[in-house]
């Protein structure tokens, strides 16, 4: 019975073909039960082993059974060859233009002040100084008498108020918030006090409005020489290494006072339209708290003594962005805001 | 204030460069805004040497010159001058330059001779009418030297901002000061003593205080016989270049000697004050009297008046009056050189609405100690240049005395610890001296003059006119500008760490804007006020808290009168205005503070809010739910509203609640927070959209975060996960349409036992299928056990309690 032996090598044959013709994985199924099923071909081979002489069974055997594992080996290995190429048809079906547009709302835009005003505060709380806040309406008192501007001094010139039914004022300046944060607290302290502040100037490149940082630190010994130090630092971290200059000047709640600019970053000094041609830009004013300040907050000027300091929150975010003037920043134009 | 350079230079000798001056007198505190020069531009032209000169071969009256200006080769020149000649130093202009005039010389070709330039006369340069000949200049400076530097042409004018303390620099004198303090020569002050005659000015005048408070001391010069016509033309240049309009010699003399000396002063027609006295008093109630600008002015007692023995002649330190102002007839005159007390002229100025040249000299403080050298210069001026005699002697009356301090004690370790610098006591003094403070003299000091040496406080001696230098720390910063600021070190403070922390109200604002920025919203900033016919616009009720606005005493526009009460009616006019700036879709909030009057007389509450305002693209876009598909914008408001409540730490649910009279009755609820509620979410009812004149729909959200900083907040506690898997069960209920589906899963809740994991609202469906007025609601339960699995019979029952309850009590029928 050596005939049957071809009989296995033309069905192996066959199988192997019609594995390798297997179109789809239904494809593959239809085939695999061709021969592996229970009416299929290596069945009926198998079945028929039992009509072998008995000295040939085992080695029939033997054979169809090997027939029967190395078909299942081809069609696992068709079946893995169709999967991937099913998966990859998937794949390609569902491939996206990326470059359209994201679903969902549109980009939302933080203010550039307050962008400024955050930076500012995550130097100055590094630095060991605590945020304070204070009403924007605030009383004559404390906007002006307290810190050494009496009714009756030019001094009261120098910010063109507003005044609100009852005698009060939109806080002219930040600096009220020392008078509130230095009166029944005990020194040393580190305070700074961001906030808007109001001026009575309404001109198309003026803003009644605007941000300011107020910063002050009383101790027994802080001096000019350490706000200067400050200073340098902040001006650093906000707009990278910088030039300053300190001019002497008149604030009436501090005394030595100082004026502080910094080297126009747009001309580099020599002079444009964003310095007015000085090569400087004017940031803020500083100095050493006036001793009736200090004594108008119930600290001793004989033991302690402090520094001050008040700048804007627009002059960087118009230099960040180049901004022409502060009105864009409150116009609320959204193609302006939205551009950043 | 305006300083002709000239005239600063007839003072105290000045640095070669101005800009040198500029830059210290600034960095010391005088700003110097601006240095104006004015007259011609000659910056293009030339020293030029006319090396050759000849006749021109073609015409007699013309002549040809061969003129070196510093270059290779001279340049070969006609000119049609007669006073040209070999040897001359002479203005020059090459063909091409830009003359003074503005026009840009070319080359010209004259009667076959090609001239490369021209020799200027003084009318081409701009500096008179001269057009005969040409200017000669009289010079040694070599060929090719810039014009400018030779021929001084107009005057250079430094602009100065004087700080509100330094009166004292509001004149010439007083800058020449500051030229002193920084660069060290010495002030020319002029003669100031005038020629006297034999009448005795006690036989026209005397002068009494009535109110010593205001008036520290007067002094009156009388000049009589004087012709009053036009002032020369140097004082009227000079005046013009620091800004004063000449008026007449008399005026003008007055005004010259103030800008010199800093001291105001006012000329009275002598004649014209009756009874031979001035006296100063303060005004009565209702007195009323006519000033120089013809304006009747009602006085009030606060004010000081100079008055004769008829009434009123000025109004003191502020404006004359217009009955004895000088004019031509005039020819007795009083001048007037007083001193008064600062915050009176003020009061008075403010009050009257009045700022003259005068009054803001005396607001700032004038030397105490220059009063009758102000008079004396004027009179002799006036004597100089209109005629007329000096009466002899000044008539003087004295009130109260100015405030001022003689002497300041100092000790130099007080200069170093406020500073941070190591000054030793030599350079403290030398900055002090700089400025006219000197150590006190022995007599002059209390303590006996001690404490010169080492440590020990030292006495200073202030000058009269430092009515700025009160204390230790004025001295001190004295000497920090002389030293200059920028000399002083940078060094790290040193001391204890304290506090580096936030408040709330801090936190909660930039927490509220970085999620609504993460949201898409885009934050804008307004001002703080308010349009009262917002509120209307907006239809809050008379009785509504937000009508009780406080309100600008000082408006920049009626539209800005008030304070804002609500941040509303700011976004909603930036959503117009962005609309007509052809915006498609605009979101935008701001995080600020509202104003509310609480209690008349006191500082207004201010609550932080945020609001913000949303609307939807009406552009048909790539992915965007068409209209009809889409969610209402409520629910887009809502979800934002919820994330934003989440952000600041706190669970909300909105619940209809009263909707407020600007809201979408029907689309519209309030933010609630555990039992308060803290904001508002709604679209814009349409009536109130057509009021603030907005076209597209728009939703709003406004949260106190005020209002929320007063509930707790509630830490989350962790509840045990189970291991076991959840049971689902869905419920399709038709209800009546008005039914809320909030009460519904509230009611579930309760009612689905223990077990009950989760309810959600999956679908609400109305229509086809559903009885008219019935809506279909559809919820999802999940039940779940921590402990073990739960039975299909026990859910079942958890289930059959909530449809039994859904019917008894809301008429629901299961679908
Ligand atoms: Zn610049």
């Amino acid at each position: 019975m050596a005939s049957r032996a071809p009989d296995l090598d033309t069905l192996a044959q066959g199988a192997r073909t019609d594995v390798a013709g297997a179109g789809s994985l239904q494809d593959l199924t239809s085939v695999r039960a061709r021969y592996l099923g229970r009416k299929g071909s290596v069945s009926d081979l198998l079945r028929g082993i039992g009509d072998l002489p008995a000295e040939e069974r085992s080695r029939v055997g033997q054979q169809v059974n090997a027939l029967k594992v190395q078909i299942e080996d081809w069609v696992a290995e068709r079946r893995a060859a169709l999967e991937s190429r099913e998966r990859n048809r998937h794949l390609e079906e569902h491939r996206l233009d990326v470059t359209l547009p994201a679903a969902g709302q549109p980009l939302g835009h933080l203010h550039p002040v307050s962008h400024v005003q955050r930076d500012m505060a995550q130097f100055f709380l590094a630095r060991g100084f605590s945020i304070e806040e204070g009403p924007e309406v605030e009383t004559e008192h404390n906007n002006f008498d307290a810190l050494n501007v009496p009714a009756d001094h030019p001094a009261r010139d120098m910010q063109d108020t507003f005044w609100v039914e009852g005698d009060f004022v939109l806080r002219t300046h930040t600096s009220p918030v020392q008078i509130r944060a230095m009166t029944g607290r005990t020194p040393p302290f580190r305070f700074i006090a961001p906030g808007r502040v109001y001026r009575h100037d309404f001109s198309p490149r003026n803003s009644p409005m605007f941000g300011q940082v107020e910063g002050f630190a009383v101790d027994e010994s802080v001096t000019l020489a350490n706000l200067k130090e400050l200073l340098y630092a902040f001006a650093k971290h906000m707009f990278g290494a910088v030039e300053l200059r300190f001019r002497a000047s008149y604030f009436p709640f501090t005394e030595p006072s100082a004026e502080l600019d910094f080297r126009c970053p747009l001309c580099r000094g020599d002079g444009c339209n964003t310095c007015s041609q000085t090569g400087w830009i004017e940031w803020g004013g500083c100095g050493m708290i006036h001793p009736t300040v200090l004594r108008n907050c119930d600290i001793d000027p004989e033991r302690y003594q402090g520094y001050a300091f008040g700048m804007g929150l627009e002059r960087g975010a118009m230099l960040r962005h180049e901004l022409p003037h502060i009105r864009l920043l409150y116009d609320g134009d959204l193609r302006v805001l939205e551009q950043l | 204030m305006l300083v002709p350079l000239s005239w600063l230079a007839d003072w105290i000798e000045l640095p070669d460069s101005v800009e040198a001056l500029a830059e210290s007198l600034t960095g010391g505190g005088l700003e110097v805004d601006a240095i104006e020069r004015t007259g011609p531009d000659l910056s293009a032209l030339v020293v030029g040497d006319v090396v050759e000169h000849g006749p021109h071969p073609n015409a007699d009256r013309l002549s040809v010159c061969r003129v070196d200006a510093g270059d290779d080769e001279p340049f070969e020149v006609v000119c049609g001058a007669p006073n040209v000649a070999a040897g001359q130093k002479i203005a020059f202009a090459r063909v091409g330059t830009r003359l003074p005039d503005g026009t840009r010389l070319k080359k010209s070709r004259i009667r076959s001779v090609t001239s490369m330039g021209m020799i200027c006369s003084e009318r081409e340069l701009g500096l008179g009418d001269e057009h005969e000949g040409i200017l000669v200049l009289d010079t040694d400076a070599p060929a090719g030297t810039p014009l400018a530097d030779v021929l001084s042409a107009g005057e250079t004018i430094l602009e100065i901002a004087i700080t509100a303390n330094r009166g004292d620099c509001a004149s010439i004198l007083g800058i020449a000061r500051e030229v002193r303090a920084h660069f060290g020569a010495a002030v020319r002050v002029p003669t100031c003593d005038p020629p006297e005659g034999e009448r005795a000015v006690a036989e026209d005048l005397r002068v009494e205080i009535t109110d010593p408070e205001g008036c520290h001391r007067y002094d009156a010069r009388v000049v009589r016989g004087v012709r009053v016509g036009p002032s020369p033309n140097w004082m009227q240049q000079r005046l013009e270049a620091a800004g004063m309009r000449p008026i007449n010699v008399v005026v003008d003399v007055t005004n010259y000697v103030m800008l010199e000396l800093g001291q105001p002063l006012h000329a009275f027609d002598l004649d014209r004050l009756r009874g031979g006295v001035i006296r100063v008093r303060s005004a009565e109630a209702g007195e009323r009297m006519t000033t120089l600008d013809g304006v009747e002015r009602t006085l009030d007692p606060s004010d000081l008046l100079i008055t004769d023995g008829g009434g009123p002649v000025a109004v003191a330190g502020v404006i004359g009056g217009g009955d004895s102002e000088v004019s031509d007839a005039t020819t007795n005159l009083l001048i007037e050189s007083a001193h008064f007390r600062p915050g009176r002229v003020r009061l008075t100025a403010k009050r009257l609405g009045v700022q003259t040249d005068a009054s803001y000299r005396f607001e700032r403080g004038v030397d105490r100690a220059g009063v009758t050298r102000a008079a004396d210069r004027a009179a002799r001026l006036i004597a100089e240049l209109a005629g007329g005699e000096v009466s002899r002697g000044v008539a003087t009356a004295t009130g109260s005395t100015p405030d001022g301090v003689d002497e300041i004690a100092l000790a130099p370790a007080r200069v170093n610890g406020l500073l941070g610098t190591a000054l030793s006591r030599d350079e403290i003094e030398a900055y002090l001296a700089r400025v006219g403070v000197e150590p006190a003299t022995e007599s002059e000091s209390e303590s006996g003059g001690g404490g010169r040496h080492g440590d020990e406080p030292g006495r200073y001696a202030i000058p009269s006119h430092r009515n700025d230098l009160r204390i230790a720390e004025d001295l001190i910063e004295e000497v920090a500008r002389i030293h200059g600021l920028d000399r002083i070190p940078a060094t790290v403070q040193v001391g204890p760490l304290v506090g580096g922390g936030a408040p709330r109200s801090w936190t909660d604002a930039e927490r509220a804007r970085d999620t609504l920025w993460a949201e898409g919203v885009t934050e804008v900033m307004c001002f703080p006020f308010l349009d009262p016919r917002d509120l209307d616009r907006l239809d809050l009720a008379e009785s509504d808290p937000r009508r009780a606005t406080l309100g600008v005493v000082n408006p920049i526009a009626e539209s800005h009168s008030q304070l804002r009460s609500t941040l509303l009616p700011s976004l909603l006019g930036l959503l117009r205005e962005n609309r007509n700036r052809q915006i498609d879709r605009v979101r935008i909030f701001e995080v600020s503070r509202v104003f509310r009057v609480e209690k008349e007389g006191e500082l207004p509450e201010e609550d932080l809010c945020v609001a913000a305002v949303l609307t939807r693209s009406d552009q048909n876009r790539l992915w965007e739910a068409k209209t009809e598909a889409a969610p209402p914008l409520f629910f887009e408001a809502k979800g934002i509203a919820l994330r934003l409540v989440s952000a600041l730490g706190y669970r909300a649910e909105l619940r209809p609640g009263a909707p407020q009279p600007y809201q979408h009755p029907g689309a519209s609820a309030g933010i609630r927070v555990g039992r308060r509620v803290v904001g508002e979410v709604g679209e814009l009812h349409p009536d109130a959209a057509a009021r603030f004149a907005i076209d597209v729909p728009c939703a709003v959200i406004e949260l106190s975060l005020s209002a929320l900083a007063d509930v707790p907040r509630q830490e989350k506690r962790f509840r045990e996960v189970s291991r076991h898997p959840q049971m689902q069960r869905d419920l399709a209920v038709l209800v009546d349409r008005d039914q809320r589906a909030g009460e519904l899963v509230d009611a579930i809740r309760r009612k689905g036992g223990d077990h009950l994991a989760s309810v959600e609202v999956f679908d609400r469906y109305e229509g086809q299928g559903v009885p008219e007025g019935k809506v279909s609601l559809a919820f999802r339960l999940v039940f779940q056990r921590v402990d073990r699995t739960l039975t299909d019979g026990e859910v079942t029952k958890s289930v059959d309690q909530v449809v039994k309850m859904l019917a008894n009590q809301f008429g629901g029928e299961l679908r």
